[in-house]
Formats: structure tokens, C-alpha cells, sequence
């Protein structure tokens, strides 16, 4: 609560600054000296030791002095030294180049790079240096030239290792922008594939970048983020989680509202039924605006399976996530207020279990949970080399010794263990988190009210999901409003045929299949090599 | 009036939810012994009549709440005399719907916590939804409405499933002739749970489609008379006439009863479950009618800021309006009936819809002009 | 703003968590009374006798608890009272926990007790009550006292009443003289107008005081051991008479719960040589008032298998099975007339045919209904017919005593 006041405040006096993310520096223009500029870019680098500078001499005398000027390591040096340096020093214009026409013969005739842009004021010229590109800069201009030459070391195309698949594409997004976007244009291959690229964050100069299907996503929403990414004050954008959390439509919910995703096909997948994808430069994880609850309930494979799997699966998660939900919170409240409920045989086997703790159900229950999540959260650091070993000695010891030693009972040992198995069905990590936290308010419901505590709880949850928006899109949809023609894409999923409208609250473009596209398959007989006749489908 | 629309189906589910709310806890028509299922039957024919006088006013003034065209039909002073004696009401049913409930809950469950706790908790958790206003109340209700069913169908099956339905507890049929049967329609079940539902002429202006007012309101009260219908069937079969009359809450005595294979006995607490959810909807709906309507009457612009003082008025009122539930019961049954339900429902619907219809002659008429 | 209001929410929520919750009951606090016996003391008090589980000697296979050899499953404890409630209460001096009755299945009247109050006034304390379940079996303690009964340990069943509840329902499905009533049912029978109640009695056979100690289990044939016994008949709540063999074997099937049962036919002179076994019935019982005088109509569907011939007979031959069926027939009939004359003997119509005359002539009952047990019913004239049918055999047609038999011709 506090940062959020706190960031009310300076957002009112940054607006006069207007919208060049000001540093302390006015905009500086590049001297016409060569040596002057070289100074400036050595001052305001500190002289950095990865910052390379490369003095050329050019013309008829060899008399015009350029200078380029990159960033070692984040610059691909092959293509400087063939395209840049091959084409300045061997060209046979070399000799025409003056003054004047300096910049225009070297962009226009010798360049053999790609992407070649003039810069005017030093804070481009910054920009574009620390950005990756080449700096070509001439005694006597007042401009330079920066080419761009992006590379240096990336990680390669692996496979995810957050959302993973049987049957489905398995590569994963990387922390360059520009491999992600390709990645999904590679899928996407229809012009209506619109992006829009700016840059956030006052120190690191993030790259963002919104894509969308034009004619799919509805274009008030794809305006509404625009707005909300220019508004973002903040001096780093360190993962696209950041943003989330700047534009998101309200922070006090334990749910969230804006999915994320490290996988090009999921990707594509959502921006096909009209959302807006955000890629940011540095993290493989892009998020999905808008997003509704069902969504965290699905996973990429549901759709390449066939139907009857695909259903009873998202079925057994939605299952799941209630259990890992409400299971502990129903054990409380059964072995402490409704003890009529359970069958007389396992209530006495429960009570035989429970002569020897010495805590209420309540305070066993906590205990459990609490250590479980310190187990889990520990688990996350773990050496891999000691992970396997470490797990399973602890659980066995740590659960058995526990219990013979009478601090908890078998009983909650497994209630806390399918709990914890149930939250990991959840395909979206978000909400399981979000899981985590709202178990306990169930479980002191379930401690001080029993059922009925559980009931309000419950109550109050569905409530608060039915009141949440994802940017103008109702939370619960398709359930709450009910549109029938999307329920065949929630908590079922009934076959590619019959999915033949995309969300009608997201789209307005809502045809996604022709009519009939049930199967009709021929006559098998006539498959193999023999004449068919009218009415021939039986094979006898 | 909120700025808000709900769909018709949203309108249907949440009439429904209403009208089961707390009709599915008490001996409905019980009075009527064996044939109490004829006597709802009869009640709720009865009451589509008296719901085709409220659409008509409906009709007439589509976009407005029923405390401003009252206000119209009658002038101003004796309109907002008459919308605050309405809206009045409104909270008084509710805080009498919650004290149904939290006796309940005392009953069976939790006999040892005080009233004014179980009351309260159920309260905050009303308050928080009405400050979200209509549009999350219907959302809520689609998605608790599937959930009330399934326990619905569930506990129907364990039921069958149980051996427990002996129809010759229904015989014999129409003991006493069908006058009793008629006379027991006329004076209960016409008004309770039936026409309660005038409280949805509040909130018919937020449908947004105006023409299908008048099929959903008969269609939901055809449902919900339905399942009232079944569900008396239900405890008469199985635990028989004289058992469901003694009993305060015979639907939990049935459920009770449920023993299927040896472990799934002792169901009560589902039965609460279903309870409250009914109640919530209940409660919330009679809540927000209030709030809206002081809200429209007194021209505040927020109605959400009203429901803090509101829900703490109609908390309070639920544990004062009666000293012990055989009170309470004979309040409702007795007396609530001749001062509140007789005028409200029946005498001053349909003399506003006279007026109107008279008004609605002479704008024609000066217009022909 | 926001501050108040988050100042509000921590206090309600410290009041809520220190409220330290009124409603709830740790399992360990909590004894779980498995049956209750219902006696009469001298002065005309309830005394009532808990069974009370010991979890800890039931629950196998716990590693602190090995030693359940040593202390018996359950625990019994006593109290008086002028009514159950107050007993209940009182109980409470005795036990170290709290009474818990929503697990207690059984309750056991004495028979003192039942002869001389009646059940009607110990029905509505356990009516009334929302931990006391109305599904629970009531049971009459028959030449015993209920605490003599309730005391009893039992082999095979940890929780003695268990064996109580579960002989009942295999005796009503197999033998069918005696029925597995909850206290639902019988209220509801001394509730209506035209009815009786009837319910199963459980003998203690044997030494009480051998039956309480543990020792009792440590042989192979026990020297105390309960047994079903009989049905009772309640005339307005007082127990009147026991019925045994056949009156109560016709009772139970005129109230069509017979689920299975055995039958035995005279054969070629020798007595009892076929057993006949039913698999299914349907009774149905249809009334008429002429002239102001009831009559009904007993009509009953049988069919069962051949389960034992001590004979030999040829049921290959169509012929002879519809000899046998007639013979049963004879024999059910004769069964029915036997359960209707002893009801009628009693005084008591225990078989419901006042609630049927109810059903289908309401307003000829009304002028019946209130001397129906002493006048009407005594005098009834009941038509009885039995449709039985025989379908199968078991695995031979044939008995191996007809080969025998023609090995000696």
C-alpha cells in the first residue's frame, strides 16, 4: 500500500515534463568535430573498457577521419567487419568521399548493412550505441550514421520448462525480443499480424512491443493499452512482470488478470481469438491482455488432443483446483464442528488418531501447510544434484517422524499431501499461487464457522470473481454472462467443429470456422480401390 | 439508477434463486396436509395474475424504478409516502428472511453461537456484494444457480436411491374436498413465496431488453413453483403428513433420513449449503431494492455508500422483530398478513395500475387533440 | 479514509479469531455414544446406559495403541433422570467428555419399561433433539433390562452395536421374523390413526455378568451372547405381546418386508420335506366398507427357489411343481391367517389395515377411526390369496435321493 501512494505523487509533477523520459542532459546536438564527439562519448561512458573505438581514414588523401564507435559484446562482430569495415575500406567510392557528400555516399552507395539510420542529437546517438549499434561518425558532420548490427550471445531455442506439453510445438520463447516476435510471426504468417514497438523504463530503455490480428482484436482495447504502456513512469522494466502489474486492471485481488505465457503456440492461439499480446525485450515470459478465468484452467495440449480426453482433463483440473482449494478448510471443519458427517467407522479411526495430538485440528492444519510451503519454496533453490535425494528423505522422514513423534496425525499428513499434489494440476503457475493464499482464509473460516464458514468464504470469492474486469471483459465469462455459443471452450471442450464462433465478448469478429465441418467421411470401402455406387456404406 | 443491464436469462435465474430462497426451509401450505403440493400449485396460478398487474405498470413506465412512477401516478407527496412505505418493506422482509435463516443454522448446526454472530457474518458478506451493484449480483447468481442444482438433482437421486419415497403418503388425496385446499392457497401461498417477488418490479427497469419482462417473470415463477412443488412432494412422501407438519424445517428432517450404501448418511450439511446460498440471493435482492430505492428517493448519487448504514439497520431489525422463533413464525404467518401482505401486494398494485391506466387515457386523449 | 477502514477490518477480524469459536467440539473432546439402553428405576425415573467408543482399542494398526487386548471397545456409563434430557445431563459427572449422539444408532428399551410407560413419552426428547438422529434403530431388551444388554461385548463386531444393528438387517433379509425399525418408523406408526407399532426384540443370552467382562470373548463359543428375538407389539405406545415363528413371520410379511425367507412343505406323508426359499414378494392390501363394515383384502405374489428336498421328487414333471406351489400357497396362507388372528387377538392392528382403509375410504374411516383397535378391527373379515410361484431349483433337477431310490426298486 504504501509504494502505491508513492507513486502517485511524482506521476503529477512528470507530466510537464513531457514525453521524452528527460534525463539531466538538454538535447544536445553532435559537434562537427570528430575528436569533440569521440570526447563526449568517452566522458558520458565513463570510458568504458567494453566501448570500442575504430579510427578510419577516408577520401581521395586518406584526409577525412571517421570514426565508428560500437559496444563490444552486444554487437555481432562479423557483420562490422564484413559489411562495415569491408565495405568502408575497400570501397571503390572510397576515394570520392568529401565533407559533404560523406554521409549520403556511405549510407547510400557503400553500405552493404541492412538497417541504416542517420542520427542527429546525442541522446539517439546514446540510444542507438547502447542499443547494439554501430556509431559511424565523420570529421566535418554534424550527423552520424548508426547501423544496425544487434548480436552478440543469445540463448538458443530450447524447450519450455514452465508449461510443457506431450503433443505440441516445444520450443520456447528466449530473452530477445526480436526471436520472439519472429517466432510467432513464423505461425502467424497473415499481414493482418500488426506491431507497435516503444520503449519503457527511464534507465533501462526497454524495448516493449504490442502485437495484434487487425480485424480480430477489437480496437478499443488495443487502444486502451496503448495508453495505459505510455503512462508507465518507472525507471526499470526488468521483466514483463513489471508491467503487469503497472497497467493491470486492479491490484487488491488475489486473482490475476492478465495471463502470461512462455509459448509461441499459445500465443498465437490467444492473439487468433482476438487478444493483444505484450512482448518485452529481456524475459520470455508475454503477457495476454484481456484474460478470463477459464483461460488459467487450459493448457495448449487440450487443444491438439481429441475431445473426450481434452474434456475429461480440464474436468479433473477444475477438480483439482477446488480440492487444493477447500481441502484442508473441509478437514478442519468436519473433525471440529460437523462430526455427524462422516461414517462412524472413520470417525473413531480419526479420533483413535487424534488422542495423541496435542494441537486442535486448526493448528495441526497450519502447521502442515506452513512447513509445506517452506518445503516448497526451499525446494525452488535446491541443487539439482541434491534435489531428488533431499525430497524424497524429507518427505518420508520429516512425514513420519512427525507422526510417530504424535505432532501431527496421519490423516492431516494426507490431507496436506493431496492438497499439495492438487495444486500442481493447475496449468498456470498465477493461480496456483493464488490458491496458496486464499486456503488459509478458508481454513480460519473453516476453524471458526466450520461449513458455514466455508460456505461465506466461498460466497464471497464467487462474488468477488464475478465483479472483476480484464480490461473491460467480465472476469467469469462465458459462465457469468452465460454466452452459449463459447461455453463448448470452457470447462468442456467439445470438438473443432462445433467451436465455430471465437468470445464474443472479446471479438467482434466472432467467425472463426465455416458451417459443416463435421466429418463426412466416404464409404470406407470405396477407399480401396473398388468402384462405389449410390447408397454403398455397409461392408458387408 | 445504477448504470447497469442485466439479460433476461440473468432476470429468470435470479427470480428463481429468490423465490426458492427460504420457501425451500419452511412447511409450506402444510396446513393443507396431504395436498399442500395442490395448494402451492393453486397459490402460484394465482399469483401470475397478480404478476400481469405489475408488468403492466411496468410496461407503462419502462425506464423508471417504481419509487419514481409512483411518484408519477400519485403525485409527489403521496408517491414518496407510498415508495418509502415500500421500500420500508423491502427490509423488513429481509431482516425477516435472515432471521429464518439464522435460526435455522442455530437449530441444527451451531447451537451454541449467538444469533447476532451467524446474522452478521452473512450480513458483511451481503453488504460487499451489494456495493458491487446489480450487474455482479446477476453474475453471481448464473454461476451459484448451476451450483444449487447440482446439490438439488444429487440429493434428489440419494433420495430415490435410498428407498425412502412411499407415495401412499399422499393418499388420501383431497381429504376434505378442495375447498380447505383453496382456502390454505388463498391465504398463504399466494403470498409467500409467491408475490414477494414484487420486489423485481425494482429491479425490471435494469433489464435490458424490456419486451421479454413479462415471459421471464411467469417462466421463473413457473419454475420455482415447480420445484416447490417437488420438494413438498418430496417430504410428504418420505417422511410423511404429520412428521413434515411438526417439524420446523422438514426439508432437513428429509434430508436426514438420506442412508445410501451404508456411508453417505447424515447429508444435513449440504442441505445448509443449498440454504444459504438461497438466502444470500434472497437477502441481497430485498437489500438492494432497498437501497436503490432510498437511493432514487432521496437523490443520492451513490447507492453503494447506502449500504453500510442499511445492512446494519436490517441486522439489528433481525434480532429485535421477534423474542424466540414460535414468534417470529406467528408474526409472519398471522399477523404480517393482513397489515402488510393483503394491502401491499394486492389492493395497491392495482388501483396504481388503475390510475395509470386512467393517466395513460387522458395523455392519449389530450394528444389526439 | 482507507486507513479507518482498514483499522475496522483488523479489529473485526481479532474479534472473530478470539471468540475462540462457541460451536465447536474437538474430536477429543467428544465421547461418541454408539447405542443408548432406556430402563426404568423404582421410583419411576429413565435411567439411561451409554455405550461409549474407545477409539483408541477400535482403530487397528496404530503404533501407539498395540495394546487392545488389554482394555475392552467400549466403555458404559450411567445415569438417572425424570426425563432423557436431564439424564443426559447428568451423565456428565460421570464421563470426562461430552456427550456426542450423532454417531448413536441403537437405542434399546427395556422391557419393564416398555410395559409399563410405554414408548410415548421417551419419543420426543429423542425427536426434538438435532444431534439425534431419527434414522437410529429402536430395539426392545426382551426378559433383560436394556443396561444388561447394552453392557455386552461381542466377538467379531469391536462395537457391540454394531453386531445389534447389523444381525437386525440380515435376520429381516434372510429369516424375516424380525424387522430393523428406526425410530422414524415408529413414530410414525403410533402416530397414525389406524395403526400399531411393531419392534424387534434382542435377547440376552447367557450370564449379564459374565457378558460385560472381557473374558467373554476370549472363548470360541461365548457364554453370553445377544440374539434377535421376537417382535413386539405396541398398543398405543405399551407393549402388549411378543410374536414369534409364525404370527411373526405372517406380520412381517403382511407389512410386506419380507425380503427372504424359507418355507417348509409336507411331501408324500413326511413332514417338512421341501424347503421352499423366496427371492421376491409383493403384498398389497386393498380395503372396502360396505354398509358401514369394513373388509379387506390381503393379496400376496411370491416366487422362490427349491432349496432342500428330503424327498425325492420329480420336478421334471410340471405337474409336481404346481403341487408344490399349491402346497405353499396352503402354507403362506395359513401363516397370514395365524399373524391376523393373534393381531386381532391383541387388539391391536399392527398390519396397517386401518391406514388403508384410511388411504381409499377416508370418510368412512373418520366414523371408524377411533374405536378401529378395539371394535372394528377384531371383528374384521379378511380375504387372504397367494399367488406362489416356484422358478428355479439350485443346481439339480433331480434329488441324488431318486437315484437311491431306484437303486432299492
Amino acid at each position: 500500500m504504501p509504494s502505491f501512494f508513492k507513486d502517485r505523487k511524482p506521476k503529477k509533477k512528470r507530466q510537464q515534463n513531457g514525453e521524452n523520459q528527460t534525463t539531466d542532459y538538454p538535447i544536445e546536438q553532435i559537434e562537427v568535430s570528430l575528436s569533440g564527439n569521440l570526447n563526449n562519448i568517452k566522458k558520458k561512458t565513463g570510458n568504458s573498457s567494453d566501448v570500442v573505438i575504430r579510427e578510419i581514414k577516408m577520401g581521395s588523401n586518406s584526409d577525412i577521419k571517421t570514426a565508428i564507435v560500437y559496444v563490444d559484446g552486444i554487437v555481432d562482430n562479423q557483420s562490422i567487419q564484413e559489411y562495415l569495415l569491408q565495405s568502408m575500406m575497400k570501397d571503390d567510392h572510397k576515394g570520392e568521399i568529401n565533407q559533404h557528400n560523406a554521409l549520403d555516399l556511405l549510407s547510400e552507395d557503400m553500405m552493404t548493412i541492412g538497417n541504416i539510420s542517420s542520427v542527429t542529437n546525442l541522446d539517439d546517438l546514446f540510444a542507438s550505441l547502447m542499443a547494439g549499434d554501430t556509431l559511424i561518425l565523420i570529421d566535418g558532420v554534424d550527423r552520424a550514421l548508426s547501423a544496425s548490427t544487434k548480436g552478440g550471445e543469445k540463448r538458443s531455442i530450447s524447450e519450455s520448462t514452465t508449461q510443457m506439453v506431450v503433443r505440441g510445438p516445444k520450443g520456447a520463447f528466449t530473452e530477445s525480443l526480436g526471436t520472439n516476435t519472429a517466432m510467432v510471426r513464423r505461425i502467424i504468417k497473415t499481414p493482418d499480424l500488426w506491431m507497435e514497438s516503444l520503449q519503457v523504463g527511464r534507465v533501462t530503455k526497454t524495448d516493449v512491443t504490442i502485437m495484434y490480428i487487425h480485424g480480430i482484436a477489437n480496437d478499443k482495447v488495443v487502444k486502451e493499452i496503448r495508453q495505459r504502456l505510455h503512462r508507465i513512469d518507472i525507471d526499470s522494466i526488468l521483466e514483463s512482470g513489471y508491467i503487469e502489474q503497472l497497467i493491470e486492471d486492479q491490484t487488491f485481488t488475489p486473482f490475476p488478470t492478465m495471463y502470461n505465457t512462455e509459448r509461441p503456440d499459445v500465443v498465437a492461439g490467444n492473439l487468433l481469438e482476438g487478444r493483444i499480446a505484450i512482448f518485452v525485450d529481456g524475459t520470455p515470459f508475454i503477457l495476454i491482455a484481456p484474460a478470463i478465468f477459464m483461460q488459467f484452467f487450459q493448457s495448449a495440449e487440450d487443444y491438439y488432443a481429441r475431445f473426450d480426453i481434452a474434456t475429461s482433463i480440464r474436468l479433473l483440473r477444475i477438480f483439482m483446483f477446488m480440492i487444493s482449494l477447500i481441502a484442508p478448510a473441509t478437514y478442519v471443519a468436519v473433525t471440529t464442528f460437523h462430526q455427524e458427517m462422516v461414517p462412524t467407522t472413520l470417525i473413531v479411526a480419526i479420533a483413535a488418531q487424534r488422542e495423541a495430538v496435542p494441537f486442535p485440528a486448526f493448528v495441526e492444519a497450519l502447521l502442515m501447510e506452513i512447513t509445506f510451503e517452506i518445503l516448497r519454496e526451499a525446494g525452488i533453490r535446491l541443487p539439482k544434484a541434491i534435489g531428488s535425494a533431499v525430497s524424497i528423505v524429507g518427505a518420508l522422514v520429516i512425514g513420519q517422524a512427525a507422526v510417530q513423534a504424535s505432532i501431527v496425525s496421519p490423516a492431516m499428513v494426507i490431507i496436506v499431501s493431496i492438497t499439495a499434489i492438487a495444486s500442481f494440476a493447475t496449468p498456470s503457475f498465477d493461480m496456483a499461487i493464488s490458491a496458496r493464499l486464499i486456503r488459509f482464509l478458508f481454513m480460519i473460516g473453516a476453524a471458526t464457522f466450520g461449513f458455514y464458514g466455508i460456505i461465506l468464504c466461498l460466497l464471497m470469492m464467487v462474488v468477488h470473481l464475478c465483479s472483476l474486469r480484464s480490461f473491460g471483459v467480465p472476469y467469469m465469462a462465458p459462465f457469468a454472462p452465460f454466452i452459449p455459443a463459447n461455453n463448448g471452450d470452457s470447462i468442456v471442450r467439445l470438438p473443432w467443429w462445433t467451436l465455430r464462433q471465437r468470445p464474443r465478448l472479446i471479438t467482434a469478429n466472432t467467425v472463426r470456422e465455416g458451417a459443416n465441418q463435421y466429418p463426412h467421411p466416404p464409404a470406407s470401402r470405396g477407399m480401396v480401390n473398388r468402384d462405389l455406387e449410390e447408397g454403398d456404406n455397409n461392408e458387408a | 439508477m445504477e448504470k447497469a443491464k442485466i439479460s433476461a436469462s440473468q432476470l429468470f435465474i435470479l427470480m428463481v434463486l429468490f423465490e426458492l430462497g427460504s420457501a425451500l426451509l419452511v412447511p409450506l401450505a402444510i396446513r393443507a396436509k396431504q395436498d399442500a403440493w395442490l395448494a402451492i400449485l393453486l397459490g402460484m396460478l394465482g399469483s401470475f395474475v397478480l404478476f400481469l398487474v405489475y408488468h403492466k405498470l411496468y410496461s407503462y413506465y419502462p425506464n423508471l424504478l417504481p419509487t419514481e412512477y409512483m411518484q408519477k401516478i400519485l403525485g409527489k407527496v403521496m408517491g414518496t409516502v407510498l415508495a418509502f412505505v415500500y421500500i420500508l418493506y423491502f427490509m423488513y422482509d429481509a431482516s425477516r428472511v435472515l432471521r429464518d435463516f439464522g435460526e435455522m443454522l442455530l437449530t441444527f448446526s451451531y447451537p451454541d453461537t449467538p444469533l447476532f454472530i451467524a446474522n452478521a457474518l452473512l450480513m458483511l458478506v451481503i453488504i460487499y456484494t451489494i456495493r458491487k451493484g446489480i450487474e455482479v449480483i446477476a453474475r453471481s447468481g448464473e454461476l451459484l444457480f448451476i451450483f444449487m442444482y447440482v446439490l438439488a438433482v444429487a440429493g434428489f437421486i440419494l433420495i430415490v436411491s435410498s428407498g425412502l419415497i412411499d407415495f401412499k403418503n399422499l393418499q388420501p388425496v383431497l381429504e376434505e374436498g378442495i375447498l380447505p385446499t383453496v382456502k390454505v392457497a388463498a391465504s398463504e401461498t399466494l403470498y409467500f413465496p409467491f408475490t414477494e417477488a414484487i420486489v423485481f418490479t425494482m429491479i425490471l427497469p435494469y433489464l435490458n431488453n424490456s419486451k421479454k419482462a413479462k415471459v421471464t417473470m411467469l417462466c421463473a415463477t413457473g419454475l420455482s413453483g415447480i420445484n416447490l412443488v417437488i420438494t413438498m412432494l418430496i417430504n410428504i412422501t418420505v417422511i410423511g403428513v404429520n412428521l413434515t407438519a411438526r417439524s420446523q424445517f422438514p426439508l432437513l428432517s428429509t434430508v436426514a433420513s438420506i442412508q445410501v450404501a451404508d456411508f453417505l448418511e447424515r447429508l444435513d450439511v449440504f442441505f445448509m449449503l443449498a440454504m444459504v446460498i438461497g438466502i444470500f440471493f434472497k437477502v441481497t435482492i430485498l437489500f438492494y431494492a432497498a437501497t436503490i430505492g432510498t437511493a432514487n428517493l432521496f437523490k443520492i448519487k451513490s447507492p453503494s455508500k447506502l449500504a453500510y448504514p442499511l445492512g446494519i439497520v436490517i441486522l439489528f431489525l433481525s434480532i429485535i422483530i421477534a423474542s424466540n422463533f414460535q414468534e417470529h413464525l406467528h408474526e409472519g404467518l398471522y399477523i404480517a398478513k393482513f397489515i402488510l401482505h393483503i394491502p401491499l401486494f394486492i389492493i395497491i398494485p392495482p388501483i396504481l395500475l388503475f390510475i395509470a391506466f386512467l393517466q395513460k387515457r387522458k395523455d392519449h386523449g389530450s394528444k389526439h387533440v | 479514509m482507507k486507513r479507518k477502514g482498514f483499522f475496522l477490518l483488523l479489529m473485526m477480524t481479532i474479534t472473530i479469531l478470539l471468540t475462540s469459536c462457541w460451536s465447536k467440539k474437538e474430536l477429543t473432546d467428544l465421547a461418541i455414544v454408539s447405542a443408548m439402553g432406556i430402563d426404568e428405576t423404582k421410583d419411576g425415573r429413565f435411567h439411561i446406559t451409554l455405550q461409549i467408543i474407545n477409539p483408541g482399542n477400535v482403530a487397528g494398526g496404530l503404533q501407539g495403541g498395540g495394546g487392545g487386548s488389554q482394555s475392552p471397545p467400549v466403555t458404559i456409563y450411567s445415569a438417572s433422570g425424570d426425563n432423557i434430557v436431564e439424564a443426559s445431563r447428568r451423565a456428565s459427572g460421570r464421563i470426562s467428555r461430552r456427550l456426542y449422539y450423532a454417531h448413536t444408532n441403537l437405542v434399546v428399551v427395556g422391557e419393564k419399561l416398555a410395559r409399563k410407560e410405554g414408548l410415548n413419552t421417551l419419543i420426543d426428547g429423542l425427536d426434538r433433539d438435532p444431534e439425534f438422529r431419527n434414522t437410529s434403530t429402536l430395539v426392545i431388551a426382551k426378559n433383560s433390562t436394556a443396561a444388561d444388554l447394552v453392557k455386552t461385548l461381542t466377538p467379531v463386531d469391536k462395537i457391540p452395536a454394531n453386531k445389534v444393528l447389523k444381525t437386525l438387517e440380515f435376520t429381516e433379509r434372510k429369516w424375516g421374523e424380525n424387522v430393523k425399525t428406526s425410530l422414524q418408523e415408529v413414530m410414525k406408526s403410533i402416530e397414525s390413526p389406524g395403526r400399531g407399532a411393531v419392534v424387534s426384540g434382542f435377547r440376552l443370552v447367557g450370564n449379564p455378568q459374565q457378558a460385560q467382562k472381557l473374558d467373554n470373548l476370549q472363548e470360541s463359543a461365548p457364554g453370553a451372547t445377544l440374539r434377535a428375538s421376537g417382535i413386539a407389539v405396541l398398543k398405543q405406545g405399551k407393549l402388549v405381546d411378543w410374536l414369534y415363528g409364525k404370527p411373526a413371520r405372517g406380520t412381517v410379511w403382511i407389512l410386506d418386508k419380507i425380503q427372504g425367507t424359507n418355507i417348509n412343505i409336507n411331501w408324500a406323508g413326511k413332514k417338512e420335506a421341501i424347503a421352499y426359499q423366496t427371492v421376491r414378494q409383493k403384498t398389497s392390501v386393498s380395503a372396502q366398507v360396505k354398509n358401514g363394515k369394513p373388509h379387506i383384502s390381503v393379496h400376496t405374489r411370491v416366487e422362490g427357489d427349491i432349496g432342500d428336498m428330503e424327498v425325492p421328487v420329480d420336478i421334471t414333471n410340471p405337474k409336481v411343481i404346481t403341487k408344490i406351489e399349491q402346497s405353499v400357497r396352503k402354507e403362506i396362507k395359513k401363516e397370514l391367517r395365524s399373524a391376523i388372528e393373534r393381531a386381532q387377538k391383541n387388539k391391536t392392528d399392527i398390519l396397517g389395515f386401518g391406514e388403508v382403509v384410511h388411504r381409499t375410504r377416508p370418510n368412512q374411516f373418520k366414523k371408524l377411526k377411533t374405536e378401529w383397535n378395539d371394535v372394528y378391527f377384531p371383528k374384521l373379515d379378511v380375504d387372504i390369496t397367494v399367488e406362489a410361484y416356484v422358478r428355479r431349483a439350485g443346481l439339480r433337477n433331480k434329488s441324488f435321493l431318486s437315484g437311491v431310490k431306484e437303486n432299492q426298486k
